[in-house]
């Protein structure tokens, strides 16, 4: 199976979020903040353990900056980076 | 009248339910309530009547707060009888007026308070105490006492706002919607509604449960110890002491928790902290516990969405670490990390929350006697908590600024220690409840020395 691209990723993971860890409504868009949103140190391991299931990608807790936790563009921006190195 | 506060019964929440058996184990062994306090210390200006008045038209426009609560026919699963609310239940305000100035420490009816019993069956769920110093004019301390099960403590600072937010007109007594008044859980007792996980169906809930039990169980190859040993009938007799670390130590503080656990994870920074005070302590006596077993309280509140306020929407995710894990702090919150993924990975918490269901139709005796069975005489070696931000969004409650705030809780006397911690305006609050008699003076010294090294960083670096 060819890994995801990052579009793809950036869907992937939005779609994790709004279906499975996070009540929001329309307004929350793939550059809405995460932690406004309501991520928080529980949802964040699970969407870490979504995110591999999906794709295959770990990301280290070490990754989770609040760079990286900006936005799910920017998640998706990480795992991208994460599985091109390991490709 | 909003729909969740009709004549109907409310059923309690598994959460509800552990809690419930504790508070009557509590009483049993230590003869006090299981009970959390909330306490606000508030510069001069606070509106005394105006609070008397808003409590009154709360407590009557919210029946669940003077609920008793029962077993339907004595076997069904337990609810707030709000049919049954009598409005002589309501939250009583007393007052305590104190002419000198106030002084650092913590007021001593706050103790007497927390170490009392409030009979559930009676709708005793709530209280306050308020302390004034010169008339009020050199301000007042206030606490909230509660009944474990009616708030957790996210639900205990959303009621304070809650109220705020009543005088300062922008909210009324009565407009709790079911979501964030007795929460989406009151609508449907069965399995975890409410608490954003997934169980389905009875067969699957009494699987997840076993599981728990099973990783339970295994936490007795080496049993956890507490300083105070194993539980015992012993009046309850606690006090607390909140170290407020100055705004210079808590942003180094905050900075080291956030590198070393991460920002969203810092919670693990402090239990380690916390592990190893204990552990200094055991040192200290030359002591060796087999592992130090910690239940870590994790949020099943819907991320993003209004939540509730009354209610607990909680589970446990419990660590278990040997004295060898402990010696090295790096290395202990590595172990604690490892441990907090695979038991997230593995399900506990979701397991956790099914097992708690069970606690709605279990006798409360027979839950804690499977407790105390499992870790061979010990709840846990301590209870901890790190709420985060007190408040964050509040600066003043009914007219005073508020110049601190934190959370305190009844343990049960053995294991006789807890540490809570939570940022306020920038600066840490480090509180730590103790039964009286398990720490000496000596102890007590090297438990906040060791707590602070590790806070701050052992030699000074970053």
């Amino acid at each position: 199976m060819a890994a995801p691209s990052r579009a793809e990723l950036v869907r992937i993971i939005f779609d994790i979020l709004r279906t499975q860890l996070l009540s929001v409504g329309s307004e929350f868009t793939e550059q809405s903040s995460l932690v406004d949103a309501g991520l928080d140190s529980l949802a964040v391991t699970q969407l870490l353990l979504a995110i591999e299931e999906a794709t295959g990608v770990w990301v280290d807790e070490s990754l989770l900056t609040p760079e990286n936790l900006a936005s799910a563009e920017s998640l998706a921006a990480c795992v991208y980076e994460l599985q091109r190195r390991a490709s | 009248m909003s729909s969740w506060q009709t004549a109907a019964p409310i059923p309690l929440t598994g959460a509800d339910c552990f809690l419930r058996a504790f508070d009557a184990e509590a009483r049993r062994r230590n003869g006090a309530s299981h009970l959390s306090q909330l306490v606000l210390r508030l510069g001069p200006g606070f509106e005394l009547e105006g609070f008397c008045d808003l409590v009154a038209q709360v407590s009557r426009a919210n029946p669940l707060l003077r609920a008793p609560i029962r077993r339907p026919f004595g076997l069904l699963p337990p609810v707030y009888d709000t049919p049954r609310a009598r409005l002589e239940a309501a939250p009583p305000v007393r007052v305590y007026e104190l002419p000198s100035s106030r002084s650092g420490g913590v007021p001593e009816v706050f103790f007497e308070r927390l170490n009392g019993t409030q009979d559930l069956r009676r709708g005793d769920l709530l209280r306050f105490d308020i302390v004034r110093y010169g008339g009020g004019t050199e301000g007042t301390d206030l606490a909230m006492t509660w009944a474990h099960l009616l708030f957790d403590g996210s639900g205990s600072e959303r009621f304070i706002e809650w109220l705020a937010a009543c005088h300062r007109g922008e909210r009324v007594p009565n407009d709790l919607a079911p979501a964030e008044g007795a929460g989406i859980a009151a609508a449907s007792a069965e399995g975890d509604a409410g608490t954003g996980l997934h169980t389905r169906g009875p067969r699957e809930r009494g699987r997840k449960a076993r599981a728990y039990q099973v990783r339970m169980a295994g936490f007795a190859a080496r049993p956890p110890r507490s300083l105070a040993g194993p539980l015992r009938r012993t009046p309850q007799a606690l006090r607390y002491a909140v170290e407020t670390y100055e705004k210079e130590q808590t942003e180094r503080t905050v900075e080291r928790a956030n590198q070393q656990a991460g920002f969203l994870t810092p919670v693990l920074f402090y239990l380690a902290a916390v592990i190893r005070a204990h552990h200094a302590v055991f040192r200290e006596r030359n002591l060796s516990a087999a592992s130090y077993v910690v239940p870590v309280v994790a949020n099943l509140r819907p991320k993003g969405a209004p939540s509730a306020i009354f209610r607990s929407h909680v589970s446990m995710l419990w660590f278990q670490v040997f004295p060898e894990q402990v010696e090295d702090f790096a290395m202990l919150l590595g172990v604690l990390k490892e441990q907090r993924l695979a038991r997230i990975r593995e399900g506990f918490i979701e397991n956790g929350a099914a097992a708690m269901n069970f606690a709605r139709w279990a006798p409360s005796r027979l839950y804690a006697r499977m407790a105390e069975r499992v870790l061979k005489g010990e709840l846990a070696s301590f209870f901890f908590a790190y709420t985060g931000d007190f408040l964050p969004g509040l600066s003043r409650f009914l007219g005073a600024e508020i110049l601190n705030g934190f959370h305190a809780a009844g343990v049960m006397a053995s294991p006789g220690s807890a540490a809570l911690l939570c940022l306020r305006a920038g600066r840490l609050n480090v509180g730590h409840v103790r039964q009286q008699g398990v720490f000496s003076p000596a102890e007590l010294s090297i438990f906040r020395a060791q707590l602070r090294r590790d806070l701050l960083g052992v030699d000074g670096s970053r």
